[in-house]
């Protein structure tokens, strides 16, 4: 008998997300669990009741029926206090906690005895967990909405066009922060004409901009490693670093029509790096889309969940919610997320989780293990590789590329010469020895040789067996030489050649054969 | 038939032999050109019966029909799976027909020579009658290409055996290494010569048997002390010399054609070696020789990590996401017979309109090409089946690679350590894809017992169990 896994209702203000979609339904069923949902939890979302019903979840009237009757809830948004409140002792609760910025909450739930809380928030940055990474998921989506809202809020055209009413210049757009919800603003930008910048602290991923299609504002500061990584994220930056990224910024506020900024630090309010003077900077119509507003906004002027218009006409968009704004694709993403987590709690399939302390991804996600609070996991390195100092492949340049060349070329050239030469001496050394009946043979020798080397290159390397059956059955052609000697009146000789013939023919038959099965074999799909 | 016509009939058969091996560049032209070998064939023996001075026809007759029976019926029952071994134990057969003609050709010198000296040269006819006709220059010659026929033949004709039982796994395929090997062989070698010596001088047969007897332990020495996965090398460079015995029969017997092609099959098995040795990163020397090219000096990385095990459950799951897979076979695949399921799965995964492919690495089995064989015969067409460098590049952009029975071939220390024994090595970059599944029996290291760095990586996952098993699972879950 599987446990039951329920989804309430959220009941966040405006949280259009659901934990559970009739897709992911169907898989978390195959890993041995019972899905009941709240009655209308889909509905923002655009799944129905019936939709869940269809695919074999229990439908509950209200969100204290899912509570008491479930031993683990799935949530998006972290658990109000009265929801958190209703946990049941021994159940387990899956979905956002922010455990650093909710102490208060984290110990209520811990009160609770629940058996394990896990964190959405808190699955660490290693490539085994991203197909549980919510936040990553997430940021995709806001990253995306957030190009949306800007051409939303952004009079023109985001793709230059020569019109026959006049030629139209492309929108200028500014992303600030590289991360995932960066490159993914970056990558919609993109598609949809405009032409892109961004900067990040990180130098490393000025590839991952480029390979997204935007320009990497390349800041020329001794120590460029300012910000560097922690746990995969951006870590707060130096003052001089500061400066100069603020000029940087300062001198493209003016040619940037669409600033999108990205940038968060983890467990700290967002930096400030869209001055209110940079806001003035910008032209009427301009826009600023903040997704870090939920942390206090990259931008001075950001006001948290709204969206406001300045002095100078700019509009500012603050909103927190840009992925429930894509409740359908988010739920989707979320609950597979959800899925694949519970898919590593249930090594089994038989619908009893083992929240398996051992293994780094869940350690790190668990806030709460049976009445203990386990927030913070020990840290965890995103490197597992080899730390050993591995030698960097020194990157060579083209004209280096190009000489290296010429060099091996020269000397594999040198060396073709000095084996011709050898080669002449030591055939005018045989010459002189050897009888002419001889050197006739053994021209034709030398030159049959040079003729299966050019033929053997040829050969496409996947008919190298076949190569070798035929071949083999070819060098039964040893055979000739037998029979040649079979006529002798001595017996011995006779027979030696006679059983020559018979093991030969054996060759040439079997080799043959045995060739022509292989390719037969070989068909064009 | 005239010697001018047996000598034309030659002619057509040599290009006949090079059009055939001419024709494996690529496959569809391949069905054609075995048919010019055949043909070859045909005409070459066909034109030898009917030269003059060749008698005993029933006796010709009677072997071809039962060693061609015999061929046959081995043709017919080998599996695919068997084809390394088949091809080791043919070779065999012509290194000690080698052996015999060599012998052969002394008693025939023999009976010419006393007929030279009793003045009945007219009654020789065929092989004795030329040699009545040679100077004693040639005759030191024909001697000099009678030692080498039998040296080679025998090492040949024994080495063949020895590869085959440790292909067949009849004998352990581990290295048997006596102490003092090289010297060994030197000494063996250095008797040879001094019996090839003698028999210059004017020695009689035993100097001759007894080097077929020598050679014959050098045969069997040299590949006992080589390794299961470098017999690639070893079956070609059999390959290579039963051309070479081939051609110094030739020259033995002044016979044109047996040179001609003896260089050609020499070539082809002496270029298969090179770029199986080229595959490994060793010298031919080192594989010949045995064992590992030595220490590169410094100790090798230590390599950080746990193996993560995965399930049958997950590996479908990964596959119904994935767009690009990538398979990669090595000799576990033909070991655990698993070319009919991964056939049917690459169906399977083609008709859900995925893009399914393989990567073959050049030393992949125990023997060159061994893995298209193995495919081709479980119908996987071999417009998929790419070579190592035409899918390198590809590899980042590969949803999904499985690994099934190979190792060394995709241990990325060739390429990041420069201490590690097989460094420099070209290897197929498969941990660039997202993610890997490597099945394999167990936790052990592959042929160069050097630890594989892809298993501990972060994309990686182990599918422990044999891979037939595994495979059959997955096709089971697979809807």
């Amino acid at each position: 008998m599987g446990m039951k896994v329920g989804v309430p209702k959220e009941t966040a203000a405006g949280e259009r997300r659901v934990a559970l979609t009739p897709e992911t339904a169907g898989r978390i069923q195959k890993l041995g669990y019972d899905l009941q949902i709240e009655s209308g939890a889909g509905d923002a979302a655009n799944f129905s009741d019936d939709v869940y019903r269809e695919a074999g979840v229990e439908v509950l009237p209200d969100a204290a029926a899912i509570w008491s009757g479930s031993d683990i809830v799935m949530k998006v948004q972290q658990p109000s206090m009265a929801e958190a409140a209703m946990v049941k002792e021994g159940s387990s609760l899956i979905s956002f906690i922010w455990p650093a910025q909710n102490e208060d909450l984290v110990a209520t739930l811990k009160d609770r005895k629940p058996h394990a809380v896990l964190a959405m928030d808190q699955v660490p940055r290693i490539s085994r967990a991203q197909k549980l990474d919510a936040l990553s998921s997430m940021a995709n989506i806001a990253g995306y909405r957030a190009v949306v809202e800007a051409a939303n809020n952004f009079g023109r055209f985001f793709t230059g066009q020569v019109t026959a009413a006049g030629k139209v210049p492309p929108a200028k757009v500014l992303v600030i922060g590289a991360g995932v919800a960066g490159l993914a603003a970056i990558g919609a930008a993109r598609s949809m004409g405009a032409i892109v910048r961004s900067f990040d602290i990180r130098p490393e991923v000025a590839e991952q901009i480029e390979s997204m299609g935007a320009e990497f504002l390349f800041l020329d500061f001794e120590d460029s490693d300012g910000g560097g990584t922690e746990g995969g994220y951006a870590k707060p930056s130096s003052p001089e670093f500061r400066a100069k990224q603020l000029e940087l910024f300062e001198a493209q506020a003016p040619d940037i029509d669409i600033v999108i900024t990205t940038a968060l630090i983890p467990g700290r309010p967002a930096p400030e790096l869209w001055t209110e003077k940079m806001v003035r900077a910008m032209k009427p119509g301009s826009v600023v889309v903040d997704l870090a507003a939920e942390q206090g906004g990259n931008c001075a002027l950001t006001v948290k969940g709204e969206r406001i218009v300045t002095d100078n006409d700019v509009v500012v968009v603050g909103y927190t919610d840009m992925a429930s704004r894509m409740a359908a694709q988010s739920s989707q993403l979320y609950g597979t997320n959800l899925r694949h987590l519970l898919d590593d709690l249930t090594p089994e399939k038989d619908g009893q989780p083992n929240v398996n302390m051992e293994d780094v991804v869940i350690r790190g996600c668990t806030v709460v293990k049976d009445g203990e609070i386990t927030f913070p996991p020990p840290p965890v390195s995103t490197s597992v590789a080899p730390k050993a100092v591995a030698p960097k492949k020194v990157e060579e340049t083209a004209e280096e590329k190009a000489a290296r060349e010429a060099a091996e070329l020269k000397k594999a050239g040198s060396r073709t010469t000095m084996l011709l030469v050898v080669g002449a001496a030591l055939l005018l050394a045989l010459g002189t020895v050897a009888p002419a009946s001889f050197m006739q043979h053994f021209i034709v020798f030398v030159l049959s040789c040079f003729v299966g080397f050019y033929v053997i290159w040829n050969v496409a390397h996947s008919l190298h067996t076949p190569l070798m059956a035929i071949t083999n059955a070819v060098s039964s052609i040893i055979i000739v030489g037998a029979l040649l000697q079979i006529s002798s009146p001595n017996t011995t000789v006779m027979v030696l050649a006679a059983l020559s013939v018979l093991m030969a023919s054996i060759n040439i038959f079997g080799g043959f054969l045995v060739t022509r099965r292989m390719l037969a074999m070989f068909q064009k799909s | 038939m005239s010697i001018g016509l047996t000598t034309a009939a030659y002619v057509v058969a040599a290009i006949l032999f090079i059009l055939a091996l001419g024709g494996l560049s690529n496959q569809e032209k391949a069905k054609r050109a075995i048919w010019y070998g055949i043909i070859g064939m045909t005409l070459a023996v066909v034109a030898t019966v009917a030269s003059p001075g060749v008698t005993n026809q029933p006796v010709i007759i009677a072997m071809i029909v039962i060693g061609g029976a015999l061929g046959w019926l081995v043709a017919k029952k080998v599996q695919m799976t068997q084809m390394p071994e088949l091809v080791a134990g043919f070779h065999s057969l012509v290194g000690l027909a080698a052996v015999f003609i060599g012998i052969n050709a002394h008693l025939e010198m023999e009976r010419a020579l006393a007929a030279v000296a009793d003045g009945t040269t007219g009654e020789l006819a065929g092989f004795a009658a030329t040699i009545a006709k040679k100077s004693s220059v040639e005759l030191g010659i024909l001697k000099v290409e009678l030692f080498l026929g039998i040296l080679i033949g025998a090492i040949t004709f024994t080495g063949s055996i020895i590869a085959y039982g440790k292909l067949a796994g009849k004998i352990s395929s581990n290295a048997l290494t006596l102490p003092g090997r090289h010297m060994l062989n030197l000494a063996a070698f250095a008797a040879c010569f001094i019996l090839g010596f003698l028999y210059l001088q004017g020695a009689g047969l035993w100097t001759m048997i007894l080097v077929a007897i020598i050679a014959g332990l050098i045969g069997v020495h040299l590949i006992m002390a080589i390794g299961g996965a470098d017999m690639p090398v070893v079956v070609s460079m059999l390959n290579s010399y039963s051309g070479w015995a081939a051609a110094a029969i030739g020259f033995t017997l002044g016979n044109d054609l047996l040179i001609v092609t003896g260089a050609l099959v020499g070539a082809s098995g002496a270029i298969l070696s090179y770029i199986m040795c080229k595959g490994m990163n060793r010298s031919f020397a080192s594989v010949i020789l045995g064992g590992w090219g030595g220490d590169a000096g410094g100790p090798q990385q230590e390599v950080e990590g746990e193996m993560v095990p995965t399930n049958v459950d997950t590996v479908v799951q990964q596959l119904e996401d994935a767009d690009s897979v990538i398979f990669v076979p090595g000799y576990g695949l033909a070991v655990a017979q698993a070319q009919g399921a991964v056939s049917e799965l690459t169906k399977r995964l083609r008709d859900k309109g995925k893009e399914v492919r393989f990567a073959i690495h050049p030393v992949a089995g125990r023997l060159p090409g061994h893995m298209n064989v193995l495919l081709a015969e479980a119908k996987v067409p071999y417009d998929f089946v790419l070579e190592m460098e035409e899918i390198n590049d590809d590899f980042p952009s590969t949803d999904f690679v499985m690994i099934l029975g190979a190792n060394d071939i995709v241990n990325p220390s060739a390429q990041d350590d420069p201490n590690s024994p097989i460094a420099g090595m070209p290897v197929l970059e498969v941990w660039k894809a997202k993610n890997v599944v490597i099945s394999k029996r167990g936790q052990g290291r592959g042929y160069s017992g050097v630890e594989n760095p892809l298993f501990f990586k972060d994309n990686s996952r182990m599918l422990y169990g044999d891979a037939k098993d595994s495979l059959d699972a997955i096709l089971k879950q697979l809807s």
